[in-house]
């Protein structure tokens, strides 16, 4: 009897370790996918490179990693959930993670389908290429970027080493791994809520001391007037 | 040659649909040439300067020189490109138009670039939003606020992920260079000034439904592609042809017939909704409205199919019809264009309906085609199908084209409608009345209210159909017994003009058109208004079996009538007194004084059992109501009229 008490106590902060370790790795696949994202957009213009490239590969490797983490311990939180020590609220918990991973997924191949169309797009495989890149005023830039996602740590990163596809097959085992989980874990989207309000975010951020000017105003000097706000009629 | 098919184009054909972006994004990389392209200039701003910037002028020239085309048509080229957003405008960033001056404008990054193939999503929207939420002096815009909120309540359970990765996607950009973050900023939020235009103005990206393959793509050389292709031109030289001359006088005489009727090419009046956000010209050009406009009644003398496509119209001509005692072939045209677009599995159903109403010999309401279509007609309802009425129909259709539409411009009825038609009056909106008109935007009502109320309104008018509406050729064979049968099926699927005869208004008995009172007819109607509605059934058994003599005696004491009857009885050919009967009798072993049952014609057999001395029996509705339930059940010895594709069979053995 008490051996069992002492079990489920066991059980229960085991899950909750988990649950920390999977809140973690959500944050640093945020991070990830968010740099991505940045490096993503220089794709086509006058800022692509060679460097550009190998970085968003790298950056593609580190998010596949936390997925291919994530999406494990996931399934395992959520399957074996079944015995009813764990309680309702803890189950809620894991069906929040549960959605929040999966909408991480979709966003990331959404930019991954995006990234590959654009690559596709602009090989760059000749010097002559480098004339058709869009001059778009982009620069440079993503060496800082590139440094964020390299000081991304999640849980389990040193600890597995796999292979890294390349971009078609990382679409493809994505695709897989959304699909799977999908079928493999009956969770109901509708019941998870938000924990905040609407506009909870508004000017909350930390770091924000420095005078952030709004574009408009940024976009003022030169001198072009500032038009009401709802605009006019005509569009082309 | 007339335009057809402008209203209803069912027709599948393949449309491609922007293929303008892979086009438009051919030029944008032309522009980028360092020899040939378009020149730069760097932007100077307060805290730094961005290069990379073009003018609006630049733009202009360069695409006119290009394409070598007039600075007007380059004007337009321009706009177009910055309308899907390859280009965008540095200062009045919401306009998206190009200005032939020195306004700055620069080139979309390839990741923002319009696509059809990767549909733009809400959840990028929403982080967008909260993204703009969390800068420090952020505003949404009234339109955005909605969004947001839109966004909130519908990704609810992503919320959280929104704005989670909100705050990563800010922190990950302030990694960047100043410059670089300025130009990302514009470059997003010309983006989705795009792809979520701010009110008063339309997405160039909006296109309309999306097909299933994209149109832009390349399709791979498999044997169907091959065959695809080989039955697409095979149908081209079967099409038929016109004489270009010919052609192009109908499109501009189409043109110019419509031209003032286009609420985009002219004025819409009051205001066109599309533009100012006020429905008001919706709502006085609804179907169902009493008073129609001027111009929706200019329109109803283009031609006839206007005139019958326009649901007023149609009612004002059904109503002229009336007045002219001739609503039979309309409701007939109606019942065909129900038969066509209705349900496969009603087919059979409607199709013996409409024989019996409208095509039967002594069918009540009767329409006068010629033979050989009548027989072509009546042959293929052997085998109903969608079309099988099609020759009738058209038949039909051309005698109102050509013989009641033109009668009908030039009666009261219509000169009536047109006085009373009005004019609505021009209505300018300020800039504050047109922000208060976006926020009133409603939807309008949904398809399955509407679809209840156009069911509501075709039971009542069913309910009020008047069988006064006399054909004029009633049926040529006045002696033979028609089947008027009451409808089984509810009022509500039918079209108006199918459900005749249950709720019949006056109809003078033929006992009473002899006698010359009316008020007994009238009685009778009250009665047999009061019936209601004949679905509610008897019991079979009980009536069979009753004696007939029994049964016609009561009847024809009580008096009373079939509308049936009184086509007969008024029919001209028929001037005796022993008026017909509508009534098919069952025939049972104890009747044994019947008529035996004549064959007319060689498709069908209308049985007649009356014994001659009951010929005249107005009949007491509710009997009436009973037995033609039995009779149409097709119990024991039933008769009635046969159709030619039912089997005659059982029928044979008791004639």
């Amino acid at each position: 009897m008490s051996s069992r008490w002492r079990r489920s106590v066991g059980e229960l902060a085991l899950r909750g370790r988990q649950r920390g370790e999977c809140e973690r790795a959500q944050e640093a696949l945020g991070r990830v996918t968010s740099c991505f994202q940045q490096l993503a957009v220089s794709l086509g213009s006058s800022a692509d490179g060679s460097f550009l490239r190998d970085e968003m590969d790298e950056t593609r490797h580190l998010a596949q990693r936390i997925c291919r983490g994530l999406s494990r311990r996931l399934l395992r939180l959520l399957s074996d959930c079944g015995p009813a020590p764990s309680g309702v609220e803890d189950r809620q918990v894991s069906e929040r993670l549960w959605v929040l991973f999966l909408s991480a997924l979709e966003h990331f191949l959404s930019d991954l389908r995006q990234a590959h169309d654009l690559i596709g797009r602009f090989p760059l495989r000749q010097r002559n290429d480098r004339r058709s890149l869009v001059n778009t005023g982009c620069m440079d830039g993503v060496v800082a970027v590139a440094a964020r996602v390299a000081s991304v740590q999640a849980p389990w990163l040193t600890m597995e080493e796999e292979q890294s596809p390349d971009l078609t097959n990382h679409i493809a085992e994505l695709e897989a791994m959304l699909s799977e989980m999908q079928l493999r874990v009956p969770v109901a989207f509708w019941s998870v809520e938000a924990t905040q309000l609407a506009g909870a975010e508004r000017g909350g951020l930390e770091g924000l001391q420095e005078g952030e000017d709004s574009l408009e105003e940024l976009m003022e000097g030169e001198g072009g007037s500032r038009r009401p706000a709802f605009c006019c009629l005509t569009c082309v | 040659m007339t335009i057809r098919n402008t209203l209803q184009d069912h027709g599948q054909r393949y449309r491609p649909r922007m293929a303008s972006l892979k086009k438009s994004e051919k030029v944008l990389l032309e522009m980028q040439d360092p020899k040939t392209g378009l020149k730069s200039q760097p932007q100077r701003l307060v805290i730094t300067t961005i290069p990379h910037a073009i003018t609006g002028e630049d733009i202009i020239a360069w695409l006119a020189d290009r394409f070598q085309v007039n600075t007007q048509e380059a004007r337009s080229f321009g706009s177009m490109l910055v309308a899907f957003g390859y280009i965008y405008p540095l200062q009045d960033h919401k306009r998206l138009v190009i200005k032939p001056d020195a306004s700055l404008y620069r080139f979309q990054t390839p990741y923002f670039w319009p696509t059809q193939l990767l549909p733009v999503e809400d959840t990028d929207y929403a982080i967008y939003l909260a993204k703009r939420n969390i800068r420090k002096k952020g505003i949404l815009e009234m339109h955005e606020q909605e969004h947001y909120n839109r966004l909130h309540k519908w990704m609810n359970h992503k919320w959280d992920f929104i704005v989670m990765q909100a705050k990563e996607q800010y922190r990950a950009a302030k990694e960047r260079k100043k410059p670089d973050r300025v130009v990302f900023d514009c470059q997003e939020r010309a983006y989705w000034v795009v792809h979520r235009p701010p009110p008063g103005t339309v997405s160039a990206m909006d296109y309309g439904l999306d097909r299933q393959i994209d149109p832009n793509s390349d399709e791979a050389a498999t044997p169907d592609f091959y065959e695809r292709i080989m039955i697409f031109t095979q149908q081209s030289i079967m099409r038929p042809r016109v004489k270009s001359s010919v052609s192009i006088g109908a499109l501009v005489k189409y043109c110019a017939t419509y031209n003032n009727h286009d609420p985009f090419l002219s004025n819409c009046l009051p205001s066109n909704p599309w533009i100012t956000d006020d429905v008001t010209f919706w709502t006085l050009n609804m179907p169902c409205v009493e008073i129609p406009t001027k111009m929706r009644v200019e329109r109803w003398t283009f031609s006839f199919a206007e005139l019958l496509s326009d649901t007023r119209g149609r009612d004002d001509f059904r109503l002229f019809l009336k007045k002219e005692f001739s609503g039979e072939n309309l409701a007939f045209w109606e019942a065909c264009e129900d038969l066509k677009w209705g349900k496969a599995a009603s087919i059979k159903e409607k199709a013996e309906h409409i024989y019996k109403t409208f095509l039967a010999r002594g069918a009540p309401r009767w329409i006068n085609i010629d033979g050989k279509t009548m027989e072509v007609t009546v042959k293929g309802l052997k085998h109903p199908h969608r079309y099988v009425l099609d020759p009738a129909q058209t038949h039909i259709y051309m005698l109102m084209k050509k013989d009641s539409y033109g009668r009908y411009q030039k009666s009261p009825v219509f000169k009536d409608t047109v006085k009373k038609a009005i004019c609505p009056d021009e209505h300018r909106f300020s800039g504050p009345q047109l922000e208060q008109n976006y926020k009133k935007r409603r939807p309008s009502l949904s398809p399955i209210i509407l679809r209840q109320m156009e069911q509501e309104q075709r039971a009542k008018m069913a309910a009020n159909i008047d069988i006064t509406q006399l054909c004029r050729f009633t049926t040529p064979v006045p002696h033979l017994a028609v089947y008027s049968g009451f409808t089984d099926y509810p009022t509500a699927t039918a079209s108006p003009s199918l459900t005749f005869l249950a709720h019949t208004p006056a109809c003078p008995s033929p006992i009473s058109v002899g006698l010359d009172s009316t008020s007994v007819s009238e009685r009778r109607v009250e009665e047999a208004e009061g019936d209601g509605n004949p679905a509610a059934r008897a019991p079979v058994g009980g009536n069979v079996s009753r004696s007939r003599m029994a049964l016609s005696l009561r009847r024809l004491l009580k008096g009373g009538c079939t509308p049936a009857t009184m086509f007969a009885s008024l029919s001209p050919k028929c001037h005796s007194a022993a008026g017909t009967s509508s009534r098919i009798q069952p025939i049972g072993p104890d009747q044994p004084s019947q008529a035996p049952p004549r064959r007319i014609g060689n498709f069908f057999q209308i049985k007649v059992d009356i014994p001659p001395e009951c010929r005249i029996y107005p009949i007491e509705s509710e009997d009436e109501e009973e037995e033609s339930r039995a009779a149409f059940r097709g119990g024991v010895g039933a008769k009635e009229i046969i159709c030619p594709w039912e089997s005659l069979t059982t029928h044979n053995g008791t004639g």
